[in-house]
């Protein structure tokens, strides 16, 4: 609770708080709100914002309800960006735990192949998977996470370095702990934080990727996503510019509030480590 | 039959190019039941020679004898189960446990990595452990950074016990801790001794704690043994340059427990 409250007096965590609960009541709400297919012709082509109050944010060039795309693309957004993340992170705090744990042979593997898959840029990386693999939402979450974990590796791996040496891992041995018990159950959850402390910009990037993926056509094509609808407006941007204008601000803001929320937990946990 | 035997042991660091033999063929041995006090100043490889015994380091050459068998060929499972006869208590209490752990999961990892009791009766075990020790029952669910470093020591020392070892060894086990507890923890690792056969190598710079609890002492200079001998004995008149100056740096040599006998 104090930490609760130590979170909501620092100004941008609350603005990213609130940008955050928006998004994920729009993202919970949108089959709610916006029953039925999203991609559905709902009324007039290119009807512009604020005419019909039916249709608030207009129409698309096919005739669909740009806010209820908008809504579906909310949950498309944080569905992939979160698991994407998640998926980075685990694949992560794992690779770099068995490296700094087992040192050696193993670790040099394991290192040799992170560095591989980082000379590669990420973007490149999930282009070249989904193009291969074909686009499906899942796909498209793997081969974010296939450019986004060796980050967090190497930080679990640092922070394993450092942990290894310590008293109670030996005390592991000498009571004869598995060597795999002795990594995961008591050196990885000690090597979390400052690898959790990464999350917020990893989400944050896997939402602009994806919306990147979807604006190359590389998007799950059954789901409404923010770049889908930021390319699907490029055609008529001279006409039409909120159609590109709305998604982009939703990506923008969304991102925004990721980052500034994250830092807002990374900084009242990081003042409270000080204090102890 | 000896207990623990170590001979020509060797143990070499480098460090800068040179190479510096933190444990310099050194041999020893332990009985069950006695007290084996190492002692030296600082780096002269007393750490080093627990590590080794424990086998969380490997030797450079040298034997080691645990209970008969050659202890430095057991590896893998093998080694994990024999670990359950030789435990360790570490001078840093706090450091000695995992930083998310609580009392009881601390007494619970021995207990179930060795099978010594079913998932049922290992918290009843946990209970009559921590009373073995002098701690209540109800300390269990503890977080390990919420009880004093006493009560931490003890904790330690119920965690070392749990599996029945006959030999514990213990660097600096009381070097941590206030005047008053330090007496209290001694007395409990004499009566533990007394009533369980325990044998202890003993690691200590103090040589006042030295002669209150161990039978024998071994002093170390530069990784190498430079005197040994019953404990009162090489306290009470020591012959090397080390012994003398451990002995002159010593503030008081009697205001420890009364003498272990
Ligand atoms: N991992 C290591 N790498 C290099 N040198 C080491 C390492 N561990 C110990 N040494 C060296 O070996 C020597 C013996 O160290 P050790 O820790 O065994 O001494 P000690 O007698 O326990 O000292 P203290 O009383 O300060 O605890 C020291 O010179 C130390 O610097
Ligand atoms: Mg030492």
């Amino acid at each position: 609770m104090r930490r609760l409250r130590r979170f909501l007096r620092t100004p941008e965590a609350v603005a990213g708080t609130i940008l955050l609960t928006v998004l994920f009541a729009m993202a919970l709400s949108a089959s709610l709100l916006f029953p039925g297919d999203p991609q559905a012709i709902a009324g007039p082509a290119l009807l512009p914002p604020f005419q019909d109050w039916s249709l608030p944010l207009g129409t698309d060039r096919l005739g669909r309800d740009v806010l209820a795309e908008l809504f579906h693309g909310a949950r498309t957004s944080l569905a992939v960006g979160l698991a994407a993340a998640a998926a980075a992170l685990v694949i992560g705090a794992v690779v770099g735990t068995l490296a700094g744990f087992a040192g050696g042979l193993v670790d040099e593997v394991l290192m040799r192949i992170t560095d591989a898959f980082q000379t590669v840029p990420g973007f490149l990386l999930a282009l070249a998977f989904v193009s291969v693999v074909g686009p499906s939402l899942g796909v498209v979450v793997v081969a974010i996470a296939l450019g986004t974990w060796t980050g967090p590796a190497r930080i679990a791996r640092a922070e394993v370095l450092s942990i290894r040496e310590r008293d109670y891992v030996a005390g592991a041995r000498v009571i004869g702990m598995r060597p795999l018990e002795i990594a995961f159950r008591e050196v990885l959850p000690n090597a979390l934080p400052p690898v959790l402390a990464m999350s917020s910009v990893i989400v944050a990037a896997a939402i602009l990727t994806e919306a990147a993926l979807s604006f190359l056509g590389l998007g799950d094509p059954n789901r409404v996503t923010w770049g889908g609808m930021i390319a699907e407006g490029r055609a008529v941007l001279r006409t039409a510019p909120f159609l590109s204008i709305v998604p982009g601000i939703a990506l923008v803001l969304t991102v925004l509030g990721v980052y500034l929320a994250g830092e807002g937990i990374v900084e009242t946990t990081a003042v409270r480590r000080g204090l102890s | 039959m000896n207990l623990l035997t170590v001979s020509n042991l060797i143990k070499r660091y480098s460090r800068g190019g040179k190479t510096l033999a933190a444990v310099d063929d050194v041999s020893f041995h332990v009985e069950p039941g006695e007290t084996l006090a190492l002692a030296g100043p600082s780096g002269s490889g007393k750490s080093t020679i627990a590590r080794l015994v424990l086998r969380l380091i490997e030797p450079d050459g040298g034997r080691i004898e645990f209970e008969g068998d050659n202890f430095l060929a057991l590896r893998g499972a093998a080694l994990r189960a024999r670990r359950a006869r030789l435990q360790m208590v570490f001078q840093d209490p706090l450091a000695a446990f995992n930083p998310r752990a609580t009392v009881a999961r601390v007494l619970d990892d021995p207990l179930r990595i060795h099978g010594v009791a079913s998932r049922f009766e290992r918290p009843r075990r946990i209970a009559a452990l921590l009373e073995r020790v002098g701690l209540a029952a109800d300390l269990a669910p503890r977080a390990i950074h919420e009880i004093s470093g006493g009560q931490r020591q003890r904790v330690a020392i119920a965690r070392a016990i749990a599996t029945k070892p006959s030999l514990i060894v213990l660097d600096e086990a009381v070097s941590a801790l206030d005047v008053s507890v330090r007496g209290q923890i001694l007395n409990l690792l004499l009566d533990l001794q007394r009533e369980e056969r325990i044998a202890y190598l003993f690691i200590s710079h103090d040589l006042g704690v030295v002669r209150a609890v161990a039978h024998r002492v071994i002093l170390f200079d530069a990784g190498r043994i430079a005197e040994n001998g019953d404990a009162r004995t090489v306290i009470g008149a020591p012959q090397s340059a080390v012994g003398q100056a451990l002995v002159a740096a010593a503030p008081r040599l009697h205001t420890t427990t009364q003498d272990a006998s």
